[in-house]
């Protein structure tokens, strides 16, 4: 009993660190689906050298660990430019850029998985190759990459535990720092791994609702 | 004594009507560290650490925040200006002190073998034996250890934690046989139900200061000055009592 006290008393304390937990996950989400759409989008039909950009980029941020770009980031590119956003800021942008080079790759996926003739039949009806992309090769993209991105979704909320490498007060940090006052590692580890788990479950939930509203009758990706 | 709080609560609230932007610092604390830093049931830092620094804002006149952080990371916080001072049970060591300035030493603390309750290892056998011998990772004992298994060539094997509690807990589950770690966090154990027993010291006692930037001399004479007066006070009989008693 005395274990079901203290994770009741601990509760509200961690649970006001799930709503740190959410605005890192929603802001990395954000932040790298806004650069990951024209990243993916430049690397298939952008001049070799923008692709090649796009290319290193993706290289640089999925060959390197999270917890290395968090510390690389805020103690050293953050302090020489000056940038200073707080450690909740600092979380959500190196998240996010990270978040974006993967984004890109599961777009670059979807937008390679379309027939190729879709851009010539825009030009054929006077559109643009910009046109195009957006009003017509996106739509059915976005559609198509919404799969890979709720595992994105899941990924990024793990990784999340890692800002606390910052001070980030998100769940993990502050279960470890109950777990440190009352010595009840485990049962606090299996809470925080429930509350993971329950808003792995709302994400990936909402977003397989989301794929089956989007989802257009009778489309298939050939677009036949 | 009485004349001396009062001519302090005056120049407190001279300072406060001096500045109504008293200056504002950073404390990086380790909320891993009871009961020198750590959490409290409501969710604020609170221990023997974050008390006295809160005394010594108040009574200086400046503004303290408690910001728990990363143990690995607290000096390079420091470094890059996110934290002003590291007042959490920092040992002065030659290694940091090439790095920061310490304030003068404010508290003595033993470093001890903490073993099961039923163990009969002595803490000669836990340092010159082949044992597993936990420790708190970038701590002062880490780099203690790590030297003297060189330089004695002493048999042990290290196995490093996140934090004090963290090893105790693996100190439990017997995949370790002994921690080498300060007695505070030790005894806030034992005091905690947790079958575990000191069974000796394994060198010398350390001191510890509050870190703070080189160039922040103004800080460094505030937190000095601050401690002197802290001491003067019954207040740091009862912070005594209150934290680190047994």
């Amino acid at each position: 009993m005395h274990i079901l006290s203290t994770i009741i008393e601990a509760l509200p304390y961690i649970l006001e660190g799930t709503l740190v937990t959410i605005v890192l996950v929603a802001g990395a989400l954000s932040l790298g689906f806004c650069l990951g759409v024209p990243m993916a989008v430049a690397q298939v039909y952008a001049p070799r050298p923008a692709a090649m950009l796009v290319g290193f980029y993706v290289w640089f941020f999925r060959g390197v660990p999270v917890l290395l770009l968090l510390f690389l980031f805020y103690y050293g590119l953050f302090g020489l430019i000056g940038l200073d956003v707080g450690t909740i800021g600092a979380s959500c942008i190196v998240l996010g850029m990270t978040s974006a080079a993967y984004q890109s790759q599961i777009f670059r996926g979807s937008i390679l998985s379309l027939s190729a003739g879709q851009l010539k039949a825009g030009k054929a009806l006077g559109m643009t190759n910009g046109q195009t992309i957006i009003h017509v090769i996106l739509p059915q993209a976005l559609r198509l990459s919404i799969p890979g991105w709720s595992n994105e979704y899941s990924i990024l909320l793990k990784d999340s535990a890692m800002c606390f490498a910052l001070g980030t007060p998100e769940i993990m940090a502050r279960t470890h720092f109950v777990a440190s006052r009352t010595y009840e590692h485990l049962p606090l580890y299996i809470t925080a791994g429930l509350i993971y788990f329950a808003i792995t479950m709302a994400g990936v939930t909402m977003l397989r609702r989301l794929e089956q509203k989007a989802r257009i009758p009778g489309y298939n990706s050939a677009g036949m | 004594m009485k004349r001396l709080s009062c001519i302090l609560a005056a120049f407190a609230v001279l300072c406060m009507a001096a500045g109504a932007q008293a200056k504002s610092y950073v404390n990086g604390i380790d909320a891993n560290y009871p009961p020198f830093a750590y959490v409290g049931e409501d969710g604020k830092p609170a221990g023997f650490d974050v008390d006295s620094m809160d005394w010594i804002a108040k009574h200086m006149g400046f503004e303290i925040t408690h910001q728990p952080m990363d143990w690995d990371g607290i000096i390079p916080a420091l470094m890059n200006k996110k934290i002003d001072m590291v007042c959490s049970g920092m040992s002065i060591s030659p290694e940091r002190a090439a790095v920061v300035a310490f304030s003068e030493p404010y508290y003595t603390i033993q470093k001890v073998i903490l073993v099961p309750a039923d163990s009969t290892l002595t803490a000669e056998q836990a340092i010159k034996g082949k044992t597993k011998l936990g420790v708190q990772r970038g701590t002062n004992e880490h780099e203690l250890l790590e030297t003297r298994k060189v330089e004695e060539k002493l048999q042990y094997e290290l196995r490093f934690y996140d934090s004090a509690p963290l090893a105790v807990e693996d100190l439990l589950n017997g995949r370790i046989e002994a921690i080498a770690m300060d007695s505070a966090p030790a005894n806030d154990a034992i005091n905690k139900g947790k079958a575990v027993k000191i069974v000796g010291t394994f060198a010398d006692d350390d001191l510890f200061g509050v870190a703070i930037r080189k160039d922040d001399k103004e800080l460094l004479n505030l937190v000095n000055e601050g401690y002197r007066k802290l001491k003067a006070d019954p207040y740091w009989k009862e912070l005594q009592a209150k934290y680190l008693t047994k």
